[in-house]
């Protein structure tokens, strides 16, 4: 039985920027837990009893947050330069003795699907989704479970089933990556339709549940839904007169002043400080050691670490990353809206609120419109109106 | 057996430990401090059920009583318990107008009332019965006298590991209690229950279904696990420092409530009248302790002597009316202790900034602090000692608060800008391949000078002792203002120099400082601000740190410095973790 999983995660996430300049894609917190820890969480349960991590781009990152994570034994491999998941994988041969699954550290999966992928009895499978928009990812076409072809990321919307990008695989497959690579070809996609065109039988296998982060505002999509799976606990103070609804999880530390108003699904870190007269609404997370000063509102947000955010803010549909300082009167507006993306513009079919990249200074009085990207570092005087994407590392006199 | 296990695990950090055997009678041994106190008080034991556990206080202070195991009433039952009972109080309450008489302030000690209330001469249904009243986050270890050969384990939340032994078996937090006796492990999930005697191994789930769970085989090399993918365990404390700064802060700084917090005696010891502080350390201890100095005389205007605990100890002046703060990590270290009995002796009040709860330090002194930073296995000491000036900035506040010479403005001020630490730690670690650029520059000097003014200048110390003990290069700190007194004779254009620079009242001078060394040919490597632009034209390579760094600058610049030893350090090659001829807790005189 495959007991080994080798997890990728040593990209960096480019369409992420700018909450992947300081942390690589798979650290970025979703219900205050990054990524990745779902990958491990769901590989442990599956059965898996040791993990091999490619890790590359801000590797410290990833091995600092994880030291004390000892259920499962982990190592550590480096890919010192990012050129493909095959290249990737590669990495992870010396530590591979037998029959292993590999996964991309930065899709949440569940168990039982890696269970059943495990189980399958072929040498050679691959965990596949039905997705509505399958362009964005590689399409499988198949016959009777066998794969026949995988398209990368097709013009159109055709198919139905796309590549999670988690197999099955024989030790074998390094012969056949190492060959790809001499042809240089660094994705793994393309070295099993190499063996597809070989006419290796390559089996297909349902996944139950899997999400993908592409853009930023995917953190507040997939924060709603990861949020509704972490049970209730509070720790900390919680002083009277605050009225807690719903599942609510508040970490050590961490002091609700009076007046406060959260309803659940809401994750609070340790050591924050909320309120007096703060209300927080459902799907929303807050990291450790950030502040919400009074009469400020926070829906369907995620807030990362050591953010601070002052009086009468109202945020909505937002992320904040790591460092911030929100002045007071902080607004954002929600709206579907018109993204640009890899150059063509899209209508977002969900309402969403501002990006604000890590460490950014925003003083008082600052509306931002709906979807517009702050980038890292920047700093925003009082009474800014922003209407479009700040590039990191700038200043909005 | 069970006291080497907990032995294993020590590297944990506890405050009191204790373990309770069933020889025929259910007997428990428990005591504060360390594993070797509750040994002492062992006598030879038959038993071959028992269970153990090192304390690190949550709930009550530290006290024997407070210690684990706890026990029932009848002292028929014993349990161990890591994790949070979130719904104690309301438990401790029903079951004492039940009868129960409680001795301790533990959260843990409901549990085995709770369990001895419904236990009907079945051990694992009384566990169950027990945990549906609980909420919180637990793992619970228990055994009863009426049924010698069983353990019985539940976890939620809390980490539980099974050991699969030949006619042993083994639970535990952490596998590497056991590891020494058995490599087969078995992992319990949240909500199940596990059943051991000898020879078996029974699992249950929430619903008290038997389940089949799988074996594992630990093949991995704990040491390297610790280590989690860095090289060294100093590479991967410098990476904790976003974290421990936090740490060292948490629960003491509140910025809504605009306050800062010390347990009860520390606050009785600062707001005494006090006519001078004299702080006694070793090594890097004592270069945090001339930190202090500056810190706590800027902001109270005290009179501040820092001191070698080892020279303290027999000279230097005694006052009753001074304040002794006594900084020690390990809070074991020998001259440390001395300095501080002879501080006692001579009626001083005594404070120990140090990071084990439990030790010595904390024992002998008047109040003690904590560090809050976790185990440092690295011997040259990196978050420690970060740590260490956080404390020290924190006392130096309390005590001007306390004197009333801090105003409500610039104390929110001071709390707003503690909080951004973790952040500019982190942006310090996202330039570390500059620092890499430069230590290639340093790594084949004979010797180096690390230079810097006013509070810059004990930390050129702290800056040439971490390169001197990781990569034997020989470096020496100087006061900037000092090299001409002297220190030149030794200059030449081999000798690299770091300027520590910082843009307050004495950035000129250090500018003509650097000058001066320019003039001799040595290469300057400055330690500057992000947004000091001129520093360009004075020094040969710049190493920058965040320009908001407005309170403790200090602590940017530090993880600068350790970045550059350490990196000097790797290229050539050296043990970075066992430095020759040095040892990390130094217990004798």
């Amino acid at each position: 039985m495959t007991k080994k999983a080798v997890i990728l995660a040593a990209g960096e996430g480019k369409r992420l920027r700018p909450f992947t300049e300081t942390m690589p894609k798979v650290m970025l917190p979703i219900a205050n837990k990054p990524l990745l820890e779902y990958v491990f969480d769901a590989t442990r349960k599956s059965g898996i009893d040791e993990i091999v991590v490619v890790v590359g781009y801000k590797k410290e990152v990833i091995m600092e947050y994880f030291k004390d994570y000892k259920n499962i034994k982990i190592t550590y491999v480096t890919q010192d330069r990012q050129l493909g998941t095959a290249h990737a994988l590669l990495q992870a041969k010396k530590h591979i003795k037998d029959s292993f699954i590999v996964l991309a550290g930065d899709n949440i999966v569940d168990p039982d699907s890696i269970v059943k992928l495990l189980k399958d009895q072929s040498e050679y499978s691959l965990l596949i989704k039905e997705h509505p928009h399958p362009s964005k990812y590689g399409v499988v076409f198949f016959e009777n479970r066998s794969i026949r072809r995988i398209v990368e990321k097709p013009k159109e919307d055709v198919g139905k089933y796309i590549s999670t990008g988690i197999y099955k695989l024989p030790r074998s497959v390094f012969t056949d990556i190492e060959r790809c690579a001499s042809e240089g070809t660094h994705a793994l996609s393309s070295v099993i339709q190499s063996l597809v065109d070989k006419g290796k039988h390559i089996n297909t296998v349902l996944a139950k549940s899997w999400m993908d982060i592409v853009y930023p505002w995917d953190l507040i999509s997939v924060n709603e839904v990861m949020i509704q799976g972490i049970a209730a606990s509070t720790s900390g103070v919680i002083e009277k007169a605050v009225t807690l609804k719903g599942p609510v999880t508040i970490g050590k530390n961490t002091k609700i002043y009076s007046g406060c108003y959260i309803v659940g699904p809401v994750v609070i870190g340790d050591s924050c400080e909320i309120g007096p007269n703060a209300c927080i609404f459902p799907s929303t997370s807050i990291g450790n050691n950030t502040v919400v000063h009074p009469f400020s509102e926070i829906r369907s947000s995620v807030i990362m670490d050591d953010v601070h955010i002052a009086s009468n803010s109202h945020i909505s549909h937002t992320v904040i990353g790591k460092g911030c300082i929100i002045g007071d009167s902080f607004s954002t507006i929600t709206g579907k809206t018109m993204i640009e993306v890899d150059n063509e513009f899209k209508r977002l079919e969900t309402p969403i609120g501002a990006m604000v990249g890590e460490d950014c200074i925003i003083e008082s009085h600052v509306v931002v419109d709906p979807g517009e990207i702050i980038g890292r570092k920047c700093k925003i005087s009082p009474m800014k109106h922003i209407i479009k994407n700040i590039p990191s590392e700038s200043k909005v006199m | 057996m069970l006291l080497e296990s907990l032995k294993r695990l020590d590297y944990r950090g506890y405050d009191s430990a204790g373990v309770a055997i069933i020889d025929k009678k259910l007997a428990v041994y428990k005591e504060v401090g360390e594993i070797v106190n509750v040994e002492k008080k062992i006598p030879l034991l038959k038993g071959t059920t028992g269970v153990g556990h090192t304390r690190w206080a949550t709930h009550g202070s530290v006290t024997k009583e407070n210690a684990h195991p706890h026990v029932s009433c009848d002292k028929k039952i014993a349990i161990v318990h890591n994790g949070i009972i979130e719904n104690f109080s309301k438990l401790k309450e029903e079951l004492k107008k039940k009868g129960h008489t409680f001795l301790s302030q533990t959260d843990s000690e409901v549990i085995a009332h709770l369990i001895d209330d419904a236990y009907k001469g079945n051990l694992e249904d009384a566990v169950v019965s027990a945990v549906k009243k609980i909420q919180g986050s637990y793992s619970i270890v228990a055994v009863s006298e009426d049924e010698p050969e069983k353990i019985v384990g539940v976890r939620k939340e809390s980490p539980l590991v099974i050991g699969v032994g030949d006619s042993e078996n083994f639970l535990a937090s952490d596998i590497t209690a056991f590891l020494k006796y058995t490599k087969q492990v078995i992992f319990l999930d949240d909500g199940e229950l596990c059943v051991l005697t000898k020879n078996s191994i029974s699992v249950f789930d929430k619903n008290r279904k038997s389940i089949k769970k799988k074996e594992n085989l630990i093949t991995w090399d704990v040491k390297d696990a610790e280590k989690s993918g860095f090289a060294h365990f100093m590479l991967k404390e410098i990476y904790e420092q976003p974290d421990t700064v936090h740490q060292v802060l948490r629960g003491r700084i509140s910025e809504i409530e605009e306050t800062i917090a010390f347990p009860e005696p520390v606050e009785k010891l600062l707001s005494k009248e006090i006519s001078s502080v004299h702080i006694v350390a070793c090594g890097t201890s004592f270069y945090a302790g001339l930190i202090g100095k500056y810190l706590i005389e800027q902001l109270t205007n005290i009179p501040v002597f820092v001191e070698l605990a080892s020279e303290y100890r027999y000279f230097g002046s005694r006052n009753e009316s001074s304040l002794v703060i006594a900084i020690t990590q390990s809070g074991e270290t020998a001259d440390t202790l001395a300095a501080l009995r002879e501080a006692q002796m001579s009626g001083c009040k005594t404070l120990v900034v140090t990071n084990v709860i439990g030790s010595t330090a904390t024992r002998i002194s008047d109040g003690y602090i904590l560090q809050q930073s976790g185990p440092e296995i690295g011997v040259a000491a990196t978050k420690t000692f970060t740590s260490q000036i956080i404390v020290l900035f924190l006392i130096a506040l309390k005590m001007a608060l306390l004197q009333k010479k801090l105003g409500s403005d610039e104390l929110y001020n001071y709390i707003f800008h503690l909080k951004e630490l973790p952040r500019q730690v982190r942006d310090v670690l996202e330039r570390s391949n500059d620092i890499i650029a430069i230590a290639k520059h340093l790594k084949d000097a004979k010797s180096v000078f690390f230079i810097g003014r006013g509070i810059n200048y004990p930390l050129s110390l702290e800056g040439a002792l971490k390169l001197k003990e990781i990569s034997y290069i020989h470096a020496e700190g100087f006061a900037a203002g000092e090299l001409k007194h002297g220190p030149f004779a030794l200059l030449t254009k081999e000798t690299p120099v770091v300027a520590i620079v910082t843009q307050d009242e004495t950035y000129e001078k250090i500018l003509a400082n650097i000058g001066e060394i320019k003039a001799r040919g040595s290469t300057v490597v400055a330690i500057a601000e992000e947004k000091d632009i001129e520093i360009e034209n004075h020094a040969d390579f710049v190493l920058r740190f965040p320009s908001s760094s407005h309170v403790l600058p200090c602590i940017a610049i530090t993880v600068v410095l350790q970045l550059l030893a350490y990196h000097v350090a790797l290229l050539r090659k050296c043990p970075i973790d066992k430095p020759r001829n040095l040892a990390k807790s130094v217990t004798v005189e």
